[in-house]
């Protein structure tokens, strides 16, 4: 509709960009899959081939599904908990009426913005042996010795929570746009009480933001590294910690590259079976 | 308003999650003034001594300005390479124009981790890991999608008669840009280029399969520093990343909103 | 000033066609409006004509030069927009000298002409102001000297008076009117409002699916309008349905005559004006009539209007002001000359 310049020629702007996300997206992740047909020789170096040996050893080794099953696992916690944690305060942001709102947003919002580094060692503060919890439980008498939080699963299904939050949120926020204030004074005008307005109403109508913000952080979590590895202390063993380890401790490509479109494929077959469900539900 | 507004009992539950998302942020403030060798919280004693060490750190001062100078190529880049872009998906109207947008956001929808392994597989034969070119382009992978993705929605809610008007006016097409287009979408340029240099200056998992000796980013020589040794240097130097990160968030919000800036 | 002329000018987009062929001329400056519902394709031809739309077929020519295939920038017209599209981030004075700018006017002599077109939209001294700080009114003046300051070939106004108040857009359409006569700028408007077009423009185009219906003044328009659809789009008018006889035309059993009758079932159009109301039996020479009752007399400001249910259906009278209007529920008569009456093809309902 503009018709100023001959919009045609525009796609020419684009082609800058065009060709270095070809070159530095499309091309290596086809190198990846090509890497992962190649064998590893008995000395542990890689050779050239075209082979299905990496994949029948990935596939056959118990240890792959032990780490997928983990993966999943956490995955499924962290973002269970920023659900749960992180609607009421997306609720919250969507209906205060306080001229701090923005700021409130910003708030909740910015620790994505933080490096995950800094984050983490905040949760070393805290949950440590040494950190803030344990510091209460024993000065309140209620533990003699330092409980475990972090350098396992408990730490790093905490520090994921947090650090899928502000995602949630945005998400959350994003779906209530389509939420109705009127809707909802209008079952509270019929009469139902709070929560029946909640569950009856508010419930209902957010739920494509639900599913929608548990896919999105979902798909983080099972792809997030540097919160696990650091929390987990090396003791919390996921596929994303595997692939890091087998393509930079190791120095086995064949069975990292092999390892990452693995995790590709249980993520969209996660997906699939996640969106034929979500739609079921909706229906 | 009958238990429609935000109610009391949503207040509280709200500030008790804002404690559980902003706490480690908080407690990491309080343990870079900390006395002691050791993350111990309450610190039994306060003094500036993880300042003083943290700049006479080598690797983390020389990560600190390797990272500097890569998100500041990187958002420069984005911008001279998203921009004109973005400004194609928006006001373009050509064959493929879908393709290309979903081109575009191909790479956010891809974990980083695998990003990161693909791209250390295909620079090792390139001799470009740990050299500033390779992880300049390893960030536009992340900073490129994000940019195009803002700016196209900048331009799109341009109203197209204004720019209209200054071709009926006499303006040729690069005048009208110049002139109309660039001015009002100043704002969210700005605020792309400050979450590019962001996005690029927190990057930690491509950096960490992409850096080498002599060529680590600050993330990377954190995540080194924190597997290595819990000492509250590293709160000190997050302490200083929070101030930098909350300016640019504080600019970004005046500018444009973080929400709408960042709202995938 | 230059003349502007269309011919067969067209716009497909997909298998729809916005602009039909359509031809017209716009002499020296002379004023015409293309009047239309929404979507007939009025704007999509003044946009073709500035150069924002790429014509399909057809050429457009200023002063016998076509320029069907130059760019909008090269075409020196001057667009008013319904949203007026002014620059948000430039002031009044930057908005009106931008065109100055494009066409490398000097600096003295720039400020001189924006103050001149400023004076002119009665906007003297609110040059520094940015835009948004203006009310719709005053917005709509700054488009308009816009427009006006670079001396334009034609002037473009896309139903620029929509945006405003009834109040304010009487006297816009007046200021307006008045400044195209005084600088006598060749001028295409576009509207949907038949009073604007009435008011403003020395000719008007009826336009239809992309067509034009009827070209003309306004006279000749609301007077004798061509077709069913310019009757019915153009002031108001009373539709009976009419019977064929033997060797003539019955509006419920009574013999009407009609100077020009198209094939087919027809209907008959009066304007609520030309009809005059009768004593019931008051034998009328010269005139086709009705006998009926008066079922409402209202009071629609400055005109009365008589309601009247006959058996050929229900006829609206605009009596001639000063007349006393019946009483409500009085048996009346109806007539009119039949000169002034119109018959047209009925439509498939």
């Amino acid at each position: 509709m503009t018709a100023i310049p001959k919009s045609r020629s525009l796609a020419l702007l684009a082609l800058p960009a065009a060709l270095l996300i070809v070159g530095v997206y499309a091309a290596p992740m086809v190198g990846l899959g090509r890497m992962s047909f190649n064998e590893t020789g008995p000395t542990g170096a890689m050779v050239n081939a075209f082979s299905f040996d990496i994949w029948a050893q990935m596939l056959g080794d118990d240890f792959t599904w032990e780490l997928t099953l983990n993966s999943l696992w956490l995955s499924f916690v962290a973002t269970t908990a920023a659900l749960v944690l992180g609607y009421p305060l997306a609720l919250f942001l969507f209906r205060t009426e306080s001229r701090f709102r923005g700021l409130l947003i910003v708030l909740a919002v910015a620790p994505m913005l933080v490096s995950s580094v800094v984050r983490v060692f905040g949760w070393l503060a805290i949950l440590g042996d040494r950190g803030f919890i344990n510091f209460l439980l024993m000065q309140s008498g209620l533990a003699s010795a330092p409980t475990r939080l972090v350098y396992n699963l408990t730490g790093a299904a905490i520090g994921l929570t947090e650090s899928l939050m502000p995602y949630m949120i945005l998400a959350l926020l994003a779906g209530f746009g389509r939420l109705d204030r009127t809707l909802e004074e209008a079952s509270a005008s019929l009469g139902a009480p709070a929560w029946r307005t909640f569950t009856r109403v508010t419930l209902p109508l957010s739920l494509p933001a639900i599913l929608l913000g548990w896919l999105l952080c979902f798909v983080l979590a099972m792809s997030a590294y540097v919160t696990p590895k650091l929390l987990g202390g090396g003791r919390v063993f996921l596929l994303a910690t595997e692939i890091y380890d087998q393509a930079i401790t190791t120095v086995n490509w064949p069975l990292a590259a092999a390892l990452a479109l693995f995790t590709l494929v249980v993520l969209t077959l996660f997906l699939g079976t996640y969106s034929a469900l979500s739609r079921k539900v909706q229906a | 308003m009958t238990g429609v507004g935000a109610g009391p009992v949503l207040k509280v539950f709200a500030a008790l999650v804002y404690a559980f998302l902003l706490s480690p942020v908080l407690i990491v403030i309080v343990i870079s003034f900390s006395a002691d060798s050791f993350i111990v919280f309450p610190p039994t004693g306060l003094s500036l001594q993880w300042y003083g060490r943290l700049f006479g750190h080598p690797a983390l001062m020389a990560g600190l300005q390797f990272s500097l100078v890569i998100a500041v190529i990187v958002s420069v880049l984005s911008l001279a390479l998203g921009v004109p872009a973005a400004y194609a998906l928006a006001k373009g109207n050509f064959r493929g124009r879908e393709a290309l947008a979903n081109l575009f956001l191909a790479p956010i929808l891809l974990p980083t981790l695998v990003l990161g392994l693909a791209l250390l597989l295909f620079f090792q034969p390139l001799r470009l890991t740990a050299t500033i070119p390779g992880l300049v382009l390893g960030h536009l992978c992340v900073t490129l999608p994000f940019v195009v993705r803002m700016m196209t929605t900048a331009f799109a809610t341009l109203p197209d008669e204004v720019e209209a008007a200054a071709a009926t006016l006499g303006a040729p097409p690069w005048r009208v840009a110049q002139r109309v287009t660039l001015p009002l979408a100043m704002p969210g340029l700005l605020a792309a280029a400050a979450l590019s240099f962001l996005l690029s200056f927190d990057e930690t998992v491509i950096s960490l399969f992409l850096s080498g000796p002599r060529a680590s980013t600050l993330p990377v020589e954190m995540v080194r520093y924190v597997e290595g040794r819990t000492d509250p240097m590293i709160a000190a130097l997050s302490v200083l990343l929070i101030a930098g990160t909350l300016v640019i968030v504080i600019a970004v919000e005046k500018l444009v909103g973080v929400t709408r800036a960042i709202g995938r | 000033m230059p003349s502007l002329s269309i011919q067969g000018l067209t716009k497909r987009y997909g298998a729809t066609v916005a602009v039909d062929g359509l031809s017209l001329d716009v002499g020296a400056g002379e004023a015409v409006a293309l009047l239309g519902p929404s979507g007939c394709g009025k704007t999509t031809t003044l946009r073709m004509v500035a150069g924002l739309i790429e014509p399909g077929d057809g050429s457009i020519r200023l002063d016998g030069v076509d320029i069907t295939r130059q760019p909008a920038y090269r075409r020196g017209m001057g667009y008013v927009f319904q949203s007026y599209a002014l620059f948000p981030h430039m002031s009044v004075s930057a908005n009106v000298g931008f065109g100055l700018d494009e066409r490398g006017v000097g600096r003295a002599e720039r400020d001189q002409r924006v103050s001149q077109a400023l004076d002119l939209v009665r906007l003297q001294g609110l040059g520094h102001r940015k835009p948004k700080e203006l009310s719709g009114g005053q917005q709509q003046r700054v488009a308009l000297a816009r427009a006006l300051v670079i001396k334009p070939a034609v002037l473009l106004l896309d139903e620029s008076l929509s945006n405003l108040d009834s109040k304010l857009r009487d006297a816009m359409r007046q200021e307006i009117r008045d400044i195209q006569r005084a600088l006598s700028i060749t001028t295409l408007f576009v509207t949907h409002d038949q009073i604007e077009a009435f008011t403003m423009c020395d000719r008007i185009a009826v336009m239809e699916k992309g067509r034009i219906a009827q070209i003309g003044s306004a006279r000749d328009i609301y007077d004798d309008p061509v077709s069913r659809f310019v009757a019915q789009f153009v002031g108001r008018a009373n539709v009976l349905p009419l019977t064929r006889t033997g060797d003539g035309l019955s509006l419920a059993g009574a013999p009407v005559s009609v100077s020009s009758v198209p094939t087919g079932d027809v209907d008959l159009f009066i304007r609520p004006q030309l009809v005059k109301l009768l004593a019931p039996s008051e034998p009328a020479s010269g005139l086709d009539r009705l006998t009926g009752k008066v079922t409402r007399v209202s009071f629609v400001g400055e005109r009365v209007e008589v309601v009247v249910d006959t058996a050929a259906g229900r006829i609206i009278v605009e009596p001639p002001a000063g007349t006393t209007p019946p009483d409500e529920g009085a048996d009346i008569g109806v007539g009119w000359r039949p000169a002034d009456a119109r018959a047209f093809r009925r439509e498939d309902a």
